[in-house]
């Protein structure tokens, strides 16, 4: 927390006996390290998208460990593929999903693989106190669908630093930094070579124990603002605007996030038309109950799903 | 090709520079192509070894922990 910085030694009585009835002054030298910059808008994507599914999902986690766990998932459901008209098209396909996680402090890896091959993993390695290596890729058989990045992240006492490297030559920076107690800016820049683009980006986001305002620009076209209240201890309203000023399209959406003792509950209604709700009810100590709705009424898309959670 | 634009008076001299320019240039285009080439050689061995490799060094990873977990745990349902 800020400490105060006394005018002179006789001071600090009296100020510390009036700090409780006053705001204490902002010690600019000593501020908290900010959210990470791709964190910035953590609680609202936190309370308006949850991961709404359809069909049926099944998910076992066995720990074998504290820090070793395995866990197989199944998931059968419609799947949506791109189609060039405008009808979407589904297809209803069943996998199975093998993961393992190792989980330590120094040292996070987890990896799931598909029956078809597709592994998706991720790897986060502290070097040094401050400085932190993360790699992420998902990896298929097909030829040239593979993606990997990796960031190394530099935490500084009240800034944050990240440099990104990934596959199709994608380099990417980013730096953000506390200015007052509760609010920190930030900027990020990246180049894709693959696809020749580059971009630059400014975030900024203000936080109180109440509520949290955050805003994104980027020259790709993108701004995106949120607003997440902290109604009570259980309740939250959330709302967000994503606006592309290139080509002009505009979402808002509005949320709520219900957090009980026994259940989740988060609901949100869209300006595209499509209202949605998760649920997430606790039954018995690690077994979790799943239920999931989307219904997008302008096109006419209405999507439910149901699923169980074993294991922690 | 710039050699070939030259004037007839200075050619020899000329053709000489130019010719160990293209060679320079030609090697340096070697070098950077070799380099490309044996990145994308290297890059693809990774991925293959870490499409098959990542999931079995996790598992060793973790079989290696305290407490050590048992076989017969790991490869058990329940």
């Amino acid at each position: 927390m800020a400490a105060l910085v006394p005018p002179s030694p006789a001071a600090p009585a009296a100020a510390a006996s009036s700090s409780d009835a006053e705001q204490p002054k902002v010690d600019y030298l000593n501020l908290p390290c900010p959210i990470p910059y791709e964190e910035i808008h953590r609680e609202a994507l936190m309370s308006l998208k949850p991961e709404l599914f359809e069909g049926l999902r099944f998910d076992f986690t066995k720990g074998l460990n504290q820090k070793f766990s395995l866990s197989h998932s199944v998931m059968m459901g419609p799947t949506e593929i791109p189609a060039q008209s405008a009808e979407t098209i589904k297809i209803p396909t069943a996998n199975y999903e093998f993961g393992a996680n190792f989980i330590d402090p120094k040292l996070m890896l987890f990896g799931r693989v598909m029956t078809d091959g597709r592994l998706n993993a991720r790897l986060k390695c502290d070097l040094t106190d401050n400085l932190t290596l993360k790699g992420n890729a998902q990896l298929t058989n097909e030829p040239h669908m593979s993606h990997g990045m990796f960031n190394f992240d530099y935490k500084g006492s009240d800034y944050r630093t990240q440099f990104q490297v990934g596959n199709g030559a994608l380099l990417g920076a980013s730096y953000i930094q506390s200015v007052t107690r509760n609010l920190s800016l930030g900027g990020e820049v990246f180049w894709a070579g693959q696809h020749r683009k580059s971009g630059i980006g400014y975030a900024a986001r203000y936080n109180t124990d109440k509520m949290v305002a955050s805003g994104q620009v980027a020259s790709t076209g993108m701004v995106a603002l949120s607003y997440v209240q902290k109604v009570s201890d259980k309740v939250s309203l959330a709302t967000d605007l994503m606006y592309n000023y290139m080509s002009g399209d505009v979402t808002s959406s509005v949320g709520y996030d219900y957090i009980l003792r026994q259940c989740r509950l988060r609901g949100k209604i869209d300006s595209n038309g499509s209202v949605s709700a998760f649920l997430e009810e606790r039954l018995n100590m690690g077994l979790n109950f799943l239920l999931s709705a989307e219904i997008d009424h302008r096109k006419k898309d209405y999507k439910f799903g149901f699923g169980l959670t074993v294991g922690e | 090709m710039a050699s070939r634009v030259s004037l007839k008076a200075g050619k020899g001299k000329v053709v000489r520079k130019s010719a160990a320019a293209d060679e320079e240039e030609g090697s340096v285009a070697a070098a950077g192509k070799f380099v490309k080439e044996w990145s994308t050689w290297a890059m693809k061995k990774a991925k293959v070894v870490t499409h098959y490799g990542f999931i079995p060094l996790v598992i060793i990873i973790g079989m290696n922990s305290d407490p050590k977990p048992s076989l017969s745990q790991l490869l058990s349902p329940v």
